[in-house]
């Protein structure tokens, strides 16, 4: 799970959707449909394993200070990811709960 | 007659409780807590149970059974190479979907399995009762309800296993099966490997052979490869993989995962019976404060200075009396030895032997005991965990991510565990670089010197200030190391538990087992110390030790030559320096008080600072092997006594 801190570029997102945006996007307290991860087989197969496989809906229950960690909520779990793995995530927002 | 000999495995998540049932189980003390991966090691203890010789084995908390990690590699091999007779499978009943797809994965490999459904207080808190019944019926394995923190249910879930040995209650676990795309390949996999790899199919199942090549699982395809006809395996997965990814247009383990996990959901929702709305405001509000961007770090600061204030404060109070009480004892029992013994044996009983005991009651324990309940408390109420999110961007910059800071916080209490816990980070380099940042950590011995010399003689702040300075000469190393060590940090990806009432009943077993450690292991050698160093000045040996060690004790550190031996011995049990301090001093007709603060300082900052206890280089030694662990112990002592002689400089200047 070689996630790191760099942040994945536009051709990172390889199927190129446009409603597609990565998880980092969402504010607090919105909701999104994952659609698939990027990055090396090993993060990506974690990211499946702790239950972001694609369809699954998410909540960015925290932002991280300073560029940080997220704090999401999936499967009934709270589960915090590096900023660097949550820019890899990508989902389909889904904006009804915007006002967090 | 069945077999009167059993050996049963806990295996689950992490942080779903199999420590605690472990402990309720054995009697025994593994270690505890609310973060996700604590137990790192394989841990056996004996039970009785109606006539039955039971062996436990409490294994790491895990996710999956793929090689991600050293833990799941452990948990693997041991559920399906050595084959315990029964696997207790703790689930977490506030949390079943993502538990289950670990409990799939060990049907599919063909475990003899029994659910512990743990938690069930905590579900209902949250609102939410699992139909035990219907979840039964669902996987065809029994399933059994406990609350292991009260072991409620401890013995029927005893009684189950011994009805699955004996044949009473019959398993008739459901096959995993996928979507049609899937199984079709998965079954002309399983077809081939039974035919080309009988003896790899006397271990493992065939079908779960073929489902984790299919997932192009590298530690299996290893073991597939040793074999003659391997390869045609190997090649004919790698074709069916691909041609999944193709029809999925994702990896092939995020498709098998998804499919689980879609069967996951769909169980967990039909057992899963909502029946009162959630009673967690509490924890929620708990949770957003200690997490909040802003407000979270104050109260990580005001967490960790309390800890020593309280410790301090309290500490003082009892160490006082405690030392009031043994003087007059001491020199009571004096005056009762010396009416018989000769005068030298009343020495070296009296100074050696008594006021070792007597220090390390009087300076250690009062010190040491509030701190293990603190310690305790944090660690059991989930807020290690917040602190780990926090710190997460920091702990990047010297090449680790949050999780590392855990580890850090347990160094706090002793550094041989929270060196071992090291290996919640993922990668070989990421334990070390964490290794070698804990070993700086100020354990609760060096808390005993810090407090009970700074902090009692000069003051707290310049207790929390030597506290504060540590921080930083861990933070700059952390980035040296990272340079010297380069290499891409791994992303965090950790589970944040909820707040829980910390269990009283936790707190205190915890703390009695870390304390009788101290007594069982460190007053023995401090008596021993105590007794050398009696001997030393009896022999006159104690001179020559005071010349040789003059220039650098006292020409560079300005300390007065004695407490060079003190220091040494500190390399034993770091409180025994202080103790001793007493002791070498004495010996030259003074007292603690009569140091100067400087020279409390550069003590306590030597202390803090060179060579981590043998007890924690031997730790090191075992995880990251013999030649790191002694460039730690170089590194550290060179550094302490650089710094100590620069402290001695820069503060004769201000002062
Ligand atoms: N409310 C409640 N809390 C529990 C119960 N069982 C365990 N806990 C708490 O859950 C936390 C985790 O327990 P452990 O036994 O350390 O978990 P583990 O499964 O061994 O975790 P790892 O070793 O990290 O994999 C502790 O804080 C326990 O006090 C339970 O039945 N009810
Ligand atoms: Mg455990």
């Amino acid at each position: 799970m070689r996630g790191g801190n760099k942040r994945p570029s536009k051709k990172d997102n390889p199927r190129n959707m446009k409603d597609v945006v990565s998880l980092t996007s969402l504010r607090e307290g919105e909701i999104g449909v994952v659609a698939h991860a990027v990055g090396g087989f090993g993060l990506v197969r974690r990211l499946a394993e702790m239950g972001l496989t694609p369809g699954v809906k998410v909540k960015v229950l925290r932002r991280g200070p300073f560029h940080g960690p997220f704090q999401i909520e999936v499967r009934g779990v709270a589960l915090a990811l590096g900023r660097g793995v949550a820019s890899r995530v990508f989902v389909r927002p889904l904006r009804m709960e915007s006002s967090g | 007659m069945a077999k009167r000999r059993l050996r049963i495995a806990l295996a689950g998540n992490a942080n779903v409780g199999k420590s605690v049932i472990f402990n309720q189980l054995t009697g025994l003390n593994q270690i505890v807590g609310n973060w996700p991966g604590k137990t790192v090691e394989r841990a056996e203890g004996p039970l009785h149970f109606k006539g039955y010789k039971i062996r436990v084995i409490d294994l790491p908390g895990i996710y999956s059974l793929s090689a991600f990690s050293m833990e799941e590699i452990v948990s693997r091999d041991y559920i399906a190479v050595e084959k315990p007779d029964v696997i207790i499978n703790v689930v977490d009943a506030s949390a079943l979907e993502r538990n289950l797809y670990f409990t799939f994965q060990l049907l599919e490999l063909e475990a003899p399995v029994i659910i512990d459904l743990n938690q069930v207080d905590f579900a209902a808190k949250k609102g939410i009762r699992i139909d035990a019944e219907k979840l039964s019926e669902a996987l065809g394995v029994p399933i059994v309800p406990t609350v292991a923190i009260t072991g409620s249910g401890m013995n029927e879930m005893l009684s189950m296993v011994i009805a699955v040995i004996s044949g009473e209650k019959k398993l008739k676990p459901l096959k995993v099966r996928y979507g049609k795309e899937i199984e079709k390949r998965v079954e002309t996999l399983e077809k081939l490997v039974s035919s080309k790899l009988p003896q790899l199919c006397m271990v493992y199942p065939a079908r779960w052979v073929a489902v984790k090549l299919l997932e192009r699982d590298v530690d299996v395809a290893g073991k597939v490869k040793n074999y003659e006809k391997g390869k045609e395996v190997l090649d004919r997965a790698e074709k069916l993989a691909a041609e999944l990814e193709k029809i999925h247009g994702e990896p092939s383990p995020v498709v098998i995962a998804s499919e689980r996990y879609a069967l996951a959901n769909e169980i967990a929702k039909e057992v899963t019976i909502v029946e009162a709305p959630p009673r967690i405001g509490l924890e929620q509000k708990l949770d957003a404060m200690t997490t909040h961007k802003i407000l979270g770090y104050p109260i990580l600061i005001m967490v960790v200075a309390s800890m020593f204030v309280l410790i301090f404060i309290g500490g003082n109070f009892v160490s006082a009396g405690l030392e009031f009480l043994f003087e007059n004892l001491l020199l009571y029992v004096e005056g009762v030895l010396s009416s018989f013994l000769p005068e030298i044996a009343v020495e070296l009983i009296n100074k050696g032997v008594l006021a070792g005991v007597v220090a390390g009651i009087t300076i250690a324990l009062p010190y040491i005991v509030p701190f293990y309940i603190i310690l305790a408390l944090l660690e059991d109420s989930g807020y290690l965990p917040r602190a780990a999110f926090l710190m997460d961007n920091l702990m990047h910059k010297i090449g680790l991510h949050g999780k590392a800071f855990i580890p850090l916080m347990l160094g706090y209490g002793c550094n041989v565990p929270a060196c071992i816990g090291c290996r919640i980070m993922e990668t070989e380099r990421e334990r070390f670089l964490a290794g070698f940042v804990v070993v700086l950590i100020p354990c609760a011995a060096r808390t005993v010197i810090i407090l009970g010399l700074v902090g009692r003689f000069i003051g707290l702040h310049a207790a929390l200030a030597l506290y504060a300075f540590d921080l930083v000469l861990v933070f700059i190393l952390g980035r040296i190391a990272f340079k010297v060590l380069p290499g891409e940090p791994v992303g965090l990806i950790m589970e944040m538990p909820p707040y829980k009432k910390p269990s009283i009943r936790n707190i205190l077993m915890k703390t009695w087992s870390r304390t009788k450690d101290f007594i069982y292991i460190a007053l023995p050698i401090i008596v021993f110390g105590g007794v050398t160093i009696e001997a030393l000045a009896l022999s006159g040996f104690m001179d020559y030790i005071i010349e040789v060690a003059s220039p650098l004790i006292n020409g560079w550190l300005g300390l007065p030559a004695v407490t060079g031996i003190p220091l040494i011995f500190g390399i034993l049990r770091k409180e025994l320096a202080l103790v001793l301090l007493g002791n070498v001093l004495l010996q030259q007709g003074m007292v603690l008080q009569d140091l100067t603060a400087i020279q409390m300082i550069v003590f306590s900052l030597v202390t803090m600072i060179y060579i981590p206890c043998i007890a924690t280089i031997a730790t090191c030694a075992r995880e990251f092997r013999w030649r790191k662990a002694l460039a730690i112990a170089v590194i550290d002592i060179a550094l302490a006594l650089f710094l100590g002689g620069l402290a001695y400089r820069l503060l004769s200047l201000v002062t």
